[in-house]
């Protein structure tokens, strides 16, 4: 399953006084079976690259390859239903497209959607609802009974139901507190790696880019500015200033460290490794 | 939906734009009354020529009014059909089917057209020129003579302006929820009754769900910040009329009482 944009670009409310650029001539690989990373401030484009995946949102120029199937500006594509099922897309705050009367219920509502059977989808429901983290006792319970992190899960095992090969999820933590957050990474980079799956994700957090993912896009006004994997992102630390982005703690830690004259590593990126070599100078 | 023009608000600067909402509101209430007084092909090129001078001092583009007239389309020609087999006097003009349309039939219809048309472009014109709150605080200030009745004005122009502040949020949240849907399958424009049934029923009830949250949030914001509904308010934007407002508002009396002479002539 690959991902190819290319020269694309995305303008709203196109010949009107309110058009808008939010896109502006990306050339984009999506690299396969790892995790991305999309960065950029608010109003980059994050949003509106993720929407063109699955073909909500067209392009105004350029096109997308997702498999053999491409989608061109100025061609009213047909049958996007089978692109939609290959491209699971989850917005910001999911928990808003939920909407059946059971958690059960609402969660196969994707499968059947795409074709599937009244018991196989309930099979797959209740499989993806396991790998969630939801038991049993939550497959007759209404959605809207749940806490907001549950009806995340809901909504989110509402897409993995459509056994989707690439899974795009926008801010999927957004909202949480600190545990629930790293829970939900957690369960993202399990899904990866037990089902080989691609996965996008947009994000602010760059603990979660750095601890996570292999790879790092960052978006500014509409363009690419990097594109690389995480080691390599965040090596230069100057660079990361420049496009005003706030290194993760253990670089910050690192980079004190080194000012004061401590004697480490200056690509360490762990903070137990961080940890043993500050603890190794100290003793000398 | 995007390309909503109906009722939406132009931010440009223009003469119309810079008018007391107050007045604005009263010449269209009065040009309103105006198009509704039978006066004939005269009469109707009167106002015609007062609402395309409208047009000009907002600075509008047709294009825009175009857009803002397309959802009654359906409407017109709904109305031309059942013109058509109700009105039965004039002189015939011809047979399809062993119907017989009638001369009345076709006028009576050009005049309904007629008349919308000059309707939707007058409070096109005010809405695509006043900001929304400067509408209601127009609305409240007119209603407050009400208030000795026992009107509630304060209450209504509130109530209008939260539904209008919030007829963009629901729209954008709409298209979140269609988009949200879309990447699980659901076909808006496709599929069988049933499948259709389901569609909409999985974009309504999100959209309750998260309209009555918002309401709920929105009502303990005001609270928080000591809102009482009929408590005396203060405004930091105080609406002043100046001579401009007034002479707009003689004018369409003036054309009013214009319509009201080629009618009785």
């Amino acid at each position: 399953m690959s991902i190819e944009i290319r020269k694309l670009s995305h303008i709203y409310n196109e010949g009107t006084t309110f058009a808008s650029v939010a896109l502006d001539a990306i050339d984009l690989t999506i690299q396969e079976y790892c995790m991305t990373a999309i960065i950029g401030e608010t109003g980059s484009g994050k949003s509106t690259l993720v929407q063109h995946l699955n073909a909500l949102l067209l392009p105004s120029k350029g096109e997308i390859q997702i498999n053999d199937r491409i989608i061109k500006a100025d061609e009213k594509p047909k049958q996007l239903k089978a692109l939609r099922k290959k491209v699971g897309l989850v917005f910001q705050f999911p928990e808003y497209q939920l909407f059946e009367e059971t958690i059960l219920k609402d969660v196969s509502f994707g499968p059947k959607n795409f074709g599937a059977g009244e018991e196989e989808a309930e099979q797959r429901a209740k499989e993806v609802l396991k790998v969630v983290g939801l038991d049993e006792s939550y497959y007759e319970k209404s959605p809207f009974e749940c806490s907001g992190g549950e009806k995340r899960r809901v909504a989110i095992a509402g897409i993995l139901a459509m056994d989707p090969e690439i899974l795009v999820l926008d801010e999927p933590t957004a909202g949480l507190d600190p545990k629930g957050a790293r829970d939900m990474m957690q369960l993202f980079v399990d899904i990866q790696k037990n089902y080989h799956k691609t996965i996008l994700l947009v994000t602010h957090d760059m603990e979660h880019v750095l601890s996570y993912c292999q790879h790092v896009v960052v978006l500014s006004h509409g363009k690419i500015k990097r594109d690389c994997d995480v080691k390599t992102f965040f090596s230069n630390v100057d660079d990361l200033k420049e496009m005003k982005i706030n290194p993760p703690a253990v670089i910050r830690l690192r980079e004190a460290l080194l000012a004061k004259g401590f004697k480490l590593d200056p690509s360490l990126l762990d903070m137990e490794e961080l940890a043993k070599q500050v603890a190794k100078e100290v003793k000398r | 939906m995007k390309n909503f023009a109906l009722g939406r608000y132009l931010p440009i600067d223009s003469a119309m734009h810079r008018f007391d909402p107050r007045a604005k509101i009263a010449a269209m209430l009065i040009l309103m009354i105006a198009i509704f007084i039978p006066a004939g092909f005269i009469g109707y090129a009167l106002i015609g020529a007062v609402v395309l001078l409208g047009i000009y001092l907002a600075k509008m583009k047709l294009n825009f009014i175009w857009n803002a007239m397309k959802p009654m389309f359906f409407m017109l020609g709904f109305l031309l059909i059942i013109n058509m087999l109700v009105v039965k006097t004039g002189t015939p003009l011809i047979t399809v089917f062993g119907f017989t349309v009638y001369s009345d039939a076709l006028s009576q219809t050009f005049y309904i057209v007629v008349r919308l048309v000059l309707m939707i472009t007058i409070t096109t014109t005010l809405t695509a020129t006043t900001k929304p709150l400067d509408l209601t605080m127009g609305l409240e200030d007119l209603m407050s003579p009400l208030k000795r009745f026992h009107v509630p004005a304060h209450e209504i122009a509130m109530m209008i302006s939260i539904a209008l502040r919030f007829i963009p949020t629901l729209i954008e949240e709409t298209q979140r929820i269609i988009k949200a849907q879309a990447s699980r399958g659901v076909d808006l424009d496709e599929g069988k009754l049933k499948e259709k049934i389901m569609a909409i029923l999985s974009l309504i009830v999100p959209l309750f769900v998260s309209s009555f949250q918002r309401a709920e949030e929105l009502a303990n914001a005001m609270e928080a910040r000591g809102y009482v509904p009929d408590h005396q308010r203060t405004r930091y934007k105080q609406l002043v009329m100046q001579r401009k407002d007034t002479m707009l508002i003689v004018f369409a009396c003036l054309v009013c009482a214009g319509m009201i002479a080629l009618a009785v002539l």
